[in-house]
């Protein structure tokens, strides 16, 4: 099938998409899709404005009074004690800091370049292989040739995917993830866009998966319970490439962590974590 | 802190741009202004979900203070403010509404009845000139149609979900979810335009 097949086909898909409507298989698959076609991320953003007209079919209500008055002082306290969470559950997970306009302009591009070199850095490490800048200049020219190189195809092209629309991404972050005490040699690296909540993680140096056991990322955002993210296996070395999307509520400011899990997935994290993003 | 007018959004007011660019200064009157404009939708939206008043009070709550958090992430160029605050509310209703699930309480009897509103004079005072018209929009899509969507959209159900709760082929819902969402998307083209 031809790539315009298959834009095409994604295409069908978006008003599904946009309805959250969409298998996981299915919603995967378009993500990948999405992050390298500007003209699907541009219909999406018009078929996500249709599918909010849907709110319109509930009868509006009136909260309490009170309710009012509670969510501006909420809003008060967390301006004087941004440590303050304001939701009713708290969790007993390392909680990241406020930090809002944290990234002025002229920082923000020296930041965004520094990662730029940074990612095409892991991603060359990635290859196990030591190419020089030329060569890595003429990966991306050459993509589809260089993607036969990564031993599971399909998944890495859509990750490669991911990760050239994240370095075109001036909004680009980057968090290092540090392995605790369970996993003292673990490390990695999660980079993302928070505008359009494509994220990477990479690791290395994780103990092996156990078979019937996956690791699993959550995203912790300040004042919320963790939020499940994608399952993965390691290679031998430890190592895993997983591309995802980042629930918009951790968009901003969550914690990142990897625990491991039983293989179909847990709602909330059930062991010790494995590698995790600074708290503070 | 002045307290705008609650039910209708006066011409003369700042636009929801305005209010959210305000908010992501930290304005809090900005924040009473946002919520006192779209308090009533977003609370249908979360009671419609929820069934619930008092979780229904937490997760607006919840949702406007994300909106008071991450204001500076709204981005004009890339939506309506409209569908950002609906998002978040949403979004939080589904995730509380699936940890009730899966804390073992039935989900509410909208699980099995999702009702065509047809609200009465009262409440259609309430509402506003766009309600009324993505109302009149869906009470003429097939009824299959729109309860395909309601689905979806009010209960976070996946296609695959709805097919096998209505007892119909995938295939088919899929297309009865396109269809209603390109009405959908046409009534945002042709009549609200983008000035919403």
């Amino acid at each position: 099938m031809g790539l315009m097949d298959d834009h095409q086909q994604y295409q069908e898909s978006l008003a599904l998409h946009a309805l959250e409507a969409l298998d996981a298989t299915e919603a995967r698959s378009l993500e990948a899709h999405l992050a390298s076609c500007a003209e699907c991320r541009a219909a999406l953003s018009e078929w996500r404005d249709a599918t909010g007209l849907l709110a319109h079919a509930s009868t509006p209500k009136a909260p309490s009074d009170e309710l009012r008055a509670r969510i501006l002082a909420a809003a008060r306290a967390e301006t004087r004690a941004p440590q303050t969470g304001s939701s009713a559950r708290v969790v007993p997970m390392p909680i990241a800091p406020r930090r809002s306009n944290l990234w002025p302009n002229v920082l923000r591009i020296a930041a965004a370049v520094a990662i730029v070199g940074l990612l095409v850095g892991v991603i060359v490490m990635w290859r196990r292989d030591v190419l020089s800048r030329r060569e890595i200049a003429r990966i991306t020219r050459e993509k589809a040739r260089a993607e036969n190189l990564l031993a599971r195809e399909r998944e890495a092209r859509a990750k490669e995917g991911d990760a050239i629309a994240m370095l075109n991404s001036r909004d680009t972050k980057k968090m290092e993830l540090a392995g605790t005490e369970t996993a003292q040699n673990a490390r990695g690296t999660f980079v993302y866009d928070p505008k359009t909540g494509h994220g990477m993680l990479m690791t290395e140096g994780l103990p092996a998966t156990p078979a019937d056991k996956q690791y699993e990322v959550w995203f912790i955002p300040k004042g919320h319970t963790p939020m499940p993210g994608k399952m993965f296996t390691v290679d031998a070395s430890g190592r895993a490439m997983v591309a995802g999307e980042i629930p918009l509520e951790a968009r901003a400011n969550a914690v990142i962590a990897i625990t491991l899990e039983p293989k179909k997935g847990s709602a909330a994290p059930t062991s010790a974590i494995y590698l995790s993003s600074p708290s503070s | 802190m002045t307290r705008l007018p609650a039910l209708k959004a006066e011409p003369s007011e700042s636009s929801d741009g305005d209010l959210l660019r305000a908010l992501a200064r930290g304005d809090q009157t900005a924040l009473a202004g946002i919520y006192d404009r779209y308090r009533l939708i977003l609370f249908g939206l979360v009671m419609r979900i929820l069934h619930d008043r008092a979780e229904a009070e937490d997760v607006l709550q919840e949702t406007f203070l994300q909106v008071w958090r991450r204001a500076g992430d709204f981005d004009e160029a890339r939506g309506r403010a409209f569908t950002w605050l609906v998002t978040i509310a949403r979004s939080r209703a589904l995730d509380r509404l699936r940890a009730s699930a899966s804390r073992g309480r039935v989900a509410g009897e909208a699980a099995q009845m999702p009702q065509d509103d047809v609200g009465d004079a009262a409440e259609d005072a309430l509402r506003s000139e766009q309600g009324k018209v993505v109302r009149q929009a869906l009470a003429e899509l097939p009824s299959e149609q729109r309860r395909a969507l309601f689905l979806a959209y009010f209960e976070g159900l996946t296609q695959t979900e709805i097919a096998a709760r209505l007892g119909d082929p995938l295939g088919t819902v899929k297309t009865r979810m396109r269809s209603g969402m390109i009405k959908l998307r046409e009534l945002l083209r042709d009549k609200l335009g983008n000035s919403m």
